[in-house]
């Protein structure tokens, strides 16, 4: 069925593929690192990246061999790798999938990328809740180390990067890159205020590179296969390489999906997740993660892309894609994912803190049938008060869907309200009350 | 300066261009062109943390707006604070804000003085839009003295970036997420920390407010004045706050005095003390052996008999005084030309005996002068510091936030002595923050300093340019150190070689070198001896002459140095001149138009010898209590019961005071008007801030009707006339200005010293003292300065007795682990001389091998404590004991 070799997922979609080192050996794993380590100046590889497209997978997309680069380049002290694997954001799990399935392939990107930055350490920051996959990168950690992949002088090279595993403690907000960062140091995960970045004051104040699971495991296959024949994949110059997609939602196969680049959503909807699951048409679907604006069956023929989405209003990403059929209500969709934010909003920020709990309260009243004609004008100015004000860029990401949803689907709020109104005609006038 | 194109940056606020350092912060600039950008979160004494996001501004060129607390201001950036843009961005988060405060303003006592209030009223928010449920914390006891209101915190965490910050002691912490976010302090028990009040200052809304003035008053009914704390020599200044002549509250504005606005517990919650019902309102004179109220003139006119009485019957010196360093400068002064003119004796003292004259007779001696070189900026400014006995934290708390601060924001280089050690505690140590800390015991402290030199001297850090002009004083040196063996100074102290050669060579390697010596060192035996290693080691290492280089030792009183100053002590005349000097002697003569007496005066311990031994008819004590600070076997309270005439100034009825003939009641600090010199030589005015309680009147003016009495041609009207007589005295003394002034090195004296003034004692001081083994068994009893108390002031304070209000014998987890003993459990202390009954505490920083009992509720430990009394200084030194321990039930 798949039209395109995948490259991450290969390895896992063979038949009795574990994980294994033995496995991931023979599949061709660590070759990357042979080729390279001693061999390859770092800086060199920093360029192969760079020359290969390779953008974040985290959400961001900001390119990786560029970021790399911002590392100061006389700086004495320690460095630091952190990969992000504090994967929360609702609707996305191929990070999830990386760990468990090819734990092997993420741990030769991250020594890959600690020899090009010229880190010693890298830690791997990993949701709290995924227990199996922080047993399973132990596993793996103890393999690679035994076998000279990770630790003190790998393969007779003279390079060292031990590699270690801290498991979160549940917050959605850390996994923006600096709470990330303070919770590895021990404080209370809350995000820096930037500048200085990440690159110049990271990690204990040092020099640090945060990168998503996929983007490391990209690494080993840029390396062992060459920038050019990535750049090839998806839609160059921009997007290059292939991505997977979560799909979620009333499709028929919800699931993983790793594809170029830059194909359109309708492909990879009705072609790859087999379509939707029943009669109903499609009538809204979340482009990239819960922290994506959403859109309509007018923008499946979008490719998924970086700018194009962006073209489009929203945004790729997480890469997390959820499919929502008629009959869906919007409101209580907005609804559901502003519980979400409201429930992780760190509280930092004054406008998320207190915005995120306003907001959810009159969602809920409108849900309830309790709105008031005044409501929509307040939700909108709340979002855009709440938008662009704060430290990190959750603050956009909680006001997405309600925006959103009140773009393109503003009549159903209305009607919820008019219902509320006709509700209330019927209702006695409440007593007053004393004070 | 350089070149200002590379040192300052350019900008516009609001169209109005100002020039600025690099690395001003945007909200600082505009407040310097008197553009005040709201805020919550921002506070200069903070690293930026941008939460509130109130203080939004636009930049042009930046397409979103942006934190004026966080963004630095760069050459040619276009601020606008006021746009529609912004104001309806302030407007906005002002909204957020506001959407769950409980808007009980009547009842909250930070109405009138609250942020959110002032900034609400600027953007004349109108009715809410937020008709939801309001997020309602539970309410929890906080503390004793710090009451929390959740409901009205506006999650700024400027208490608790305070706390951890500038404090170092991370008492609070948010709890919770998003809008359940609360402030708590660690752990399930209620809040245990420092209670510096910073949380309460800094809260800028009534989030965090003061529990020993709640619901006392409103803002707006107080009376405010601006004096000086008088407790610690640290000198900070406070705002004392009243309403109907009744003490309500104590703070000190941001930026204020020496302390920039910090305090710590004594500060904050140590003033209720003056208003204590135990304060003395009316004279008492003895009748029929019982002290009974009199007149003041009554009082006075007895007073003044009986010395006249004593003068003509046995002469002059049969007559002694002795004062309290915590008076004023002025009283000070007055006190000792009382004594040395109307009455015409030397035999004076003053507290500042204890330990402060140490640390000033040796910088007389070597580097010429009186004072500190440096200020608590150089303390700031310093790349490296070096501790020695200070136990800084605890007792001079503001001083100890200068070096917090080096260390913290500046990455000075920390070096400890100390006999503390390094441990997480509710209350900061700075030990913690120490590069290499050396733990010795206070009889150590030599034996550590003397390593310090020997590695100094062996590894060629001596300065060239000392070595030049003082070969002679650096070959004596090296050759007393050659003498030394590693072996010897690695046992005493438990540090290796090493370790003393990495000080030694960071010392040297240092452009910026304070050496702070506190009390624990100062009060030590033989504290005189190694003050002056200490100015040698600066000396040796060419730093005593660096500018931003120097010796600066801590006063416990606060005005310790005022007392020296003042001539408040038997060898010095006002101005620190020598009594036995005479041409100090006519010149002080002709100002007074009198003859000086030419006997040498009686020191504080030789005064109770002499009264034992009924040379000594008569004293007069101000505000001292040697019953209750000397150990029992000078027995003091007998020597007092001889005197013929014992007349005391006093604010409360102490041990001494109860065994006078005649006790006048005194006005405390609060009371009354004139000037206390800190520890930094920095002469600040004191201000009346209650009319004084009773019938007391303040000490100057008690001293002025004695002397009047006695017929000294002089009446003082008020502080200000005495200040100007001392002005005439001492030329130049206390010009009040922000900071101090610090004297330079005398390179006179300097020179004086190496090529010949050390060599009266250099041998003694370069040798490895013996110190006895303590017995089998035994540990080591020592008196130390508690934050949280110092004296029979503190002991009277409500707030501070909540805190702490018994003494107790302080353990290391360790010993008391070997002794089965726990938290709480009762032991009696004992030796040869006496015994003492006490309840454990266990604490990490106390050194394994050490017991420590509290300095101020000493009168009960004191009767195992002897004394060793300086040589030189005559300092008595009541610091440690060997005793015994065992459990009782």
């Amino acid at each position: 069925m798949p039209k395109h070799e995948p490259v991450l997922l290969k390895n896992m979609l063979q038949p009795g593929y574990t994980g294994s080192l033995v496995d991931y050996e023979k599949a061709g794993g660590y070759q990357a690192l042979r080729k390279v380590l001693g061999k390859i100046a770092p800086g060199d590889v920093t360029q192969l990246v760079i020359k290969s497209g390779l953008r974040g997978r985290g959400g961001a997309g900001f390119p990786t061999g560029v970021k790399w680069g911002f590392l100061p380049k006389d700086y004495q002290g320690p460095r630091y790798l952190c990969c992000n694997a504090d994967e929360s954001e609702p609707g996305t799990f191929k990070d999830r999938q990386l760990i468990e399935r090819d734990p092997h392939q993420m741990l030769e990107g991250i020594v890959l990328a600690c020899y090009a930055i010229g880190a010693e350490s890298a830690y791997i920051y990993i949701r709290g809740e995924f227990v199996l996959g922080a047993q399973i990168l132990e596993r793996a950690l103890g393999e690679a180390r035994a076998t000279g992949y990770i630790g003190k002088n790998i393969l007779g090279t003279g390079v060292s990067v031990d590699v270690w595993v801290h498991r979160g403690a549940g917050a959605y907000i850390c996994g923006e890159e600096t709470a990330l960062l303070e919770s590895l140091e021990g404080k209370r995960g809350l995000p820096r205020v930037k500048p200085p970045f990440p690159a110049t004051h990271g990690l204990y104040n040092k020099p640090t590179v945060v990168n998503n699971v996929e983007t490391l495991a990209n690494l080993p296959h840029i390396i062992s296969r060459g920038p050019e024949w990535f750049a090839a994949i998806g839609s160059p110059p921009k997007s290059t390489g292939t991505r997977i997609f979560c799909v979620s939602g009333h499709v028929k196969r919800p699931g993983n999906y790793e594809v170029p680049m830059g194909i359109p959503f309708r492909e990879l909807i009705y072609e790859h997740a087999g379509g939707m699951r029943g009669e109903k048409p499609l009538k809204a679907f979340i482009p990239g993660g819960a922290s994506a604006p959403f859109l309509t069956p007018d923008h499946l023929d979008v490719k998924l892309d970086f700018e194009s989405v962006a073209a489009a209003g929203s945004m790729l990403g997480s890469g997390g894609v959820t499919v929502m059929e008629e009959g869906t209500s919007m409101v209580w969709a907005a609804l559901r994912l502003m519980e979400f934010f409201y429930h992780e909003s760190c509280g930092k920020c004054s406008p998320c803190r207190e915005g995120s709990s306003w907001l959810v309260q009159t969602m809920r009243r409108i849900m309830a049938k309790r709105g008031q004609a005044q409501d929509l004008e307040t939700l909108t100015d709340l979002c855009k008060n709440i938008a662009g004000r704060t430290v990190c860029a959750f603050g956009d990401a909680e006001v997405a869907p309600i925006m959103s949803t009140m773009k393109h689907w503003r009549h159903e709020y209305i009607a919820l309200i008019h219902e509320a109104e006709a509700a209330n005609l019927l209702r006695p006038e409440p007593a007053l009350k004393r004070h | 300066m350089t070149d200002s194109t590379t040192d300052t940056v350019r900008l516009t606020i609001d169209g109005i261009p100002i020039t600025v350092p690099k690395g001003t912060l945007v909200i600082e600039a505009a407040r310097r062109v008197g553009v005040m950008i709201p805020h919550f979160c921002y506070h200069p004494k903070l690293k930026p943390d941008a939460n509130c996001r109130m203080c939004l501004v636009e930049v042009e060129k930046m397409p979103k707006l942006q934190t004026s607390c966080s963004t630095v201001a760069t050459e040619g950036m276009a601020v606008r604070t006021a746009t529609t843009v912004v104001n309806d961005a302030h407007k906005s988060v002002l909204e957020f804000i506001l959407a769950n405060h409980p808007l009980d303003c009547p009842v909250c006592d930070q109405g009138g003085r609250c942020d959110l209030q002032d900034f609400s009223h600027q953007y004349t928010a109108t009715a809410s839009r937020f008709i939801e449920t309001k997020r309602i914390f539970q309410k929890e006891y906080f503390s004793p003295l710090i009451e929390t209101q959740m409901n009205r915190c506006v999650q700024c965490l400027r208490c608790v970036r305070y706390c951890d910050e500038v404090m170092d002691v991370k008492a609070l912490a948010p709890a919770g997420r998003g809008t359940m976010t609360e402030i708590k302090s660690f752990g399930t028990h209620q809040l245990n920390c420092e209670f510096c009040g910073g949380c309460v200052q800094i809260c800028p809304v009534g989030a965090i407010t003061s529990r020993l003035s709640m619901y006392e008053y409103r803002p707006w009914m107080l009376k405010r004045a601006d004096t000086i704390c008088q407790y610690c020599g640290d000198g900070c200044q406070i705002t004392v706050q009243t309403k109907d002549n009744e003490l309500i509250e104590v703070m000190s504005a941001q930026g204020a005095g020496r302390n920039n606005g910090d305090l710590c517990a004594r500060g904050f919650f140590g003033y209720h003390a003056a208003a204590h019902p135990d304060r003395l309102t009316k004279p008492l004179m003895r009748r029929n052996g019982a002290l009974v109220e009199t007149t003041w003139e009554d009082a006075l006119e007895y007073t003044a008999e009986q010395i006249s009485r004593l003068k003509t019957s046995h002469g002059a010196q049969a007559f002694g005084g002795l004062i309290s360093s915590r008076c004023t400068n002025e009283e000070l002064y007055l006190f000792q030309k009382v004594m040395r003119t109307a009455i015409g004796t030397n035999n004076l003292d003053s507290s500042a005996r204890y330990g402060q004259l140490n640390a000033v007779q040796a910088m007389r001696r070597i580097q010429g002068t009186h004072r500190w070189t440096v200020t608590f900026e150089d303390i700031i400014q310093a790349d490296v510091l070096l501790l020695v006995g200070t136990n800084i934290t605890e007792a001079n708390p503001i001083a100890g936030l200068k070096v917090k601060e080096a260390v913290k924001k500046h990455q000075a280089r920390l070096f400890t002595i100390e006999s503390i050690q390094p441990a997480v505690d509710t209350i900061s140590n700075i030990t913690n923050l120490a590069e290499l800390h050396i733990c010795v015991p206070p009889a150590q402290y030599d034996r550590a300093i003397l390593g310090l030199l020997k590695a100094a001297v062996e590894g060629q850090q001596v300065d060239q340019t000392v070595h030049n002009p003082s070969s002679e004083f650096v070959t004596a040196v090296s050759q007393a150190l050659a003498r030394l063996s590693w072996p010897d100074i690695e046992a005493g102290t438990g540090t290796t070689r090493e370790t003393f050669v990495q000080l030694a060579a960071g010392i040297a390697k240092g452009r910026r070198v304070v050496v702070l010596a506190g009390q624990d060192l100062l009060r030590s035996a033989g504290g005189y001896g190694i003050c002056l290693n200490l100015l040698d080691l600066l000396l040796l290492t060419g730093k005593l002459t660096e500018s931003g280089c120097g010796f600066a030792p801590l006063a416990e009183e606060n005005n310790d140095q005022g007392a020296v100053e003042m001539g408040a002590i038997a060898e010095l005349l006002p101005g620190v001149l020598d009594v036995a000097n005479q041409e100090a002697r006519a010149q002080m003569g002709r100002a007074w138009k009198t003859d000086l007496p030419l006997a040498a005066g009686a020191t504080l311990v030789e005064m109770i010898d002499r009264a034992h031994s009924g040379l000594l008819k008569g004293m007069l004590v101000v505000g001292e209590n040697p019953v209750g600070s000397l150990p029992p076997h000078l027995e003091v309270g007998e020597a007092l019961r001889k005197l013929e005439f014992l007349v005391c100034q006093e604010l409360f009825l102490t041990e001494t005071a109860s065994l006078a003939h005649v006790v006048l009641p005194a006005s405390s600090s609060l009371e009354k008007a004139g000037t206390f010199t800190n520890e930094e030589g920095h002469v600040q005015a004191v201000r009346p801030t209650i009319e004084p309680v009773g019938e007391s009147r303040p000490d100057w003016e008690i001293l002025s009707a004695i002397s009047m009495l006695l017929g000294a041609p002089r009446d003082y009207g008020d502080a200000k006339e005495l200040l100007t007589e001392i002005r005439s005295v001492v030329p130049g003394y206390g010009l009040l200005g922000p900071g101090p002034i610090p004297p330079k090195v005398d390179r006179a004296a300097i020179e004086r010293y190496v090529t010949g003034g050390y060599r009266q004692d250099l041998a003694g001081r370069y040798t490895l003292a013996t110190h006895a083994m303590p017995l089998e068994g035994t540990m080591e009893l020592r008196l130390v300065q508690s934050l949280f108390h110092s004296g029979k002031f503190s002991t009277r304070s409500k707030g501070l007795l909540q805190i702490e209000a018994r003494a107790s014998l302080r353990m290391n987890p360790v010993d008391a682990a070997r002794l089965t003993l726990g938290d709480g459990d009762r032991v009696r202390l004992s030796n040869q001389r006496g015994d003492l009954k006490a309840t454990v505490k266990l604490l990490e920083r106390v050194p394994q091998g050490a017991l420590w009992f509290p300095d101020h509720f000493a009168q009960e430990a004191a009767n195992l404590f002897e004394c060793a009394i300086d040589p030189h200084t005559k300092v008595p030194s009541i610091r440690t004991a060997a005793v015994s321990i065992v459990k009782i039930t």
